[in-house]
């Protein structure tokens, strides 16, 4: 199994999991270990001038693809009645990029 | 066994308790009215249900904070005032509504949809520039009309859920089939019963049929944020049987919501409700 990364906060990119918690100078948990970081996590950790994150290690790509997979069957499944329909169109392309992105 | 009409069950919707104390004095301060914030936070505390779970999710990581918030009032101060008293609204919801049997409806699936239906609304606001706490609102309470004819009429409701999953169709057709008329009807009921304001009792009346609604009201957005909440699963974890509404193409056009947009109402309901769900107990 692969190691944990510490890396710089210039380097990480949304989407990516912490592998232990952000906590400040005084040892409180700004961020849970498992947080699968946003754009916005990661603007308020450069504000309150966090430099290194320590991340899990990317996926593998054959685990990433299968994810893939299984998440755009769910979806399609969700919209099993409406995916041609004009006005579910942004929404299903939206919610499936972002849905394999974030692995949820 | 003959359905009810729909002035039966609204007539027995006046039989529902009448929404929580606390939740009214937190409608009656967003409706402008001049309330002092240490005395609403004062009788927010005296409901020990609600005030923990309002504290579990002010101190989650979502709003990030360095120390640990202890008091309601310590709440509104760090956290806002609106985000308060929108916990303090879904709370008291959650917990002051009656709880019924009906196989094969679960409760907190139900829950969880209108909760993740609420923050999408407030996710909707900002890109849309309309009200989140007023939007917040029009999410968690869009089906509660669902749950009223599940508590009112369980052997009825009974049968609307065995006729929607024969013919994989949406709850909302069964509704119509089996009633004559859907839970929006009933939902919309409830909140004039409840005195909400106009534009929430509109929004609770035409989110299926949003082009029905008054112009420029919140309809539009409920039926949109219904419908990102299906798509998140928010509802649960990816193996039910749920199916996404039919959205309205002119609804979503007016929206105009672009890529950039969309994608971070996406993130941030994803995010909020992560937090937010430590509400459901």
């Amino acid at each position: 199994m692969s190691e944990n990364l510490t890396q710089p906060l210039g380097e990480t990119l949304p989407g990516a999991v912490l592998a232990a918690p952000v906590t400040d100078s005084t040892g409180a948990v700004l961020l849970p270990a498992g947080l699968s970081l946003t754009a916005a996590h990661l603007e308020s950790l450069q504000r309150r001038g966090i430099d290194m994150l320590i991340v899990c290690p990317p996926e593998d790509p054959e685990a990433l693809a299968r994810q893939h997979v299984k998440i755009r069957e769910r979806v399609m499944y969700l919209f099993r009645h409406t995916a041609d329909e004009p006005g579910s169109q942004a929404l299903l392309h939206a919610v499936l990029a972002f849905r394999q992105a974030s692995g949820k | 066994m003959k359905p009810p009409s729909l002035d039966e069950m609204i007539g027995h919707v006046q039989k529902l308790p009448a929404m929580p104390a606390v939740a009214i004095e937190v409608l009656q301060s967003m409706a402008g009215a001049d309330i002092d914030i240490g005395t609403l936070a004062r009788h927010i505390s005296q409901d020990q249900v609600i005030t923990a779970r309002v504290l579990r999710v002010a101190n989650s990581p979502f709003y990030g904070l360095q120390s640990r918030i202890g008091s309601i009032h310590d709440a509104i101060v760090v956290v806002g005032l609106s985000a308060i008293r929108s916990l303090v609204l879904a709370a008291s919801v959650m917990s002051g509504l009656p709880t019924g049997r009906c196989p094969g409806f679960s409760q907190k699936r139900f829950w969880r949809h209108v909760l993740g239906t609420a923050v999408a609304a407030q996710a909707l606001a900002s890109p849309l520039k309309r009200p989140p706490e007023v939007l917040f609102l029009a999410g968690l309470l869009h089906d509660i009309g669902r749950l009223a004819m599940m508590v009112l009429y369980p052997e009825h409701f009974t049968t609307v859920l065995a006729a929607a999953a024969a013919q994989d169709c949406r709850l909302e057709d069964a509704e119509r089939s089996h009633f004559g008329f859907d839970h929006s009807e009933v939902s919309a009921a409830l909140a004039q019963r409840w005195n909400f304001p106009a534009d929430i009792i509109d929004a609770l009346a035409w989110h299926h049929r949003p082009a029905l609604g008054m112009p420029g009201g919140l309809a539009g957005i409920i039926h949109y944020a219904d419908g990102i909440a299906h798509a998140l699963d928010l509802d649960q974890n990816g193996e039910s049987p749920s199916q996404m509404p039919s959205l309205d193409q002119d609804t979503v056009s007016a929206l105009g919501l672009g890529w950039d947009s969309l994608n971070a109402v996406l993130a941030e309901t994803r995010a909020r409700f992560d937090s937010y769900e430590t509400l459901l107990g």
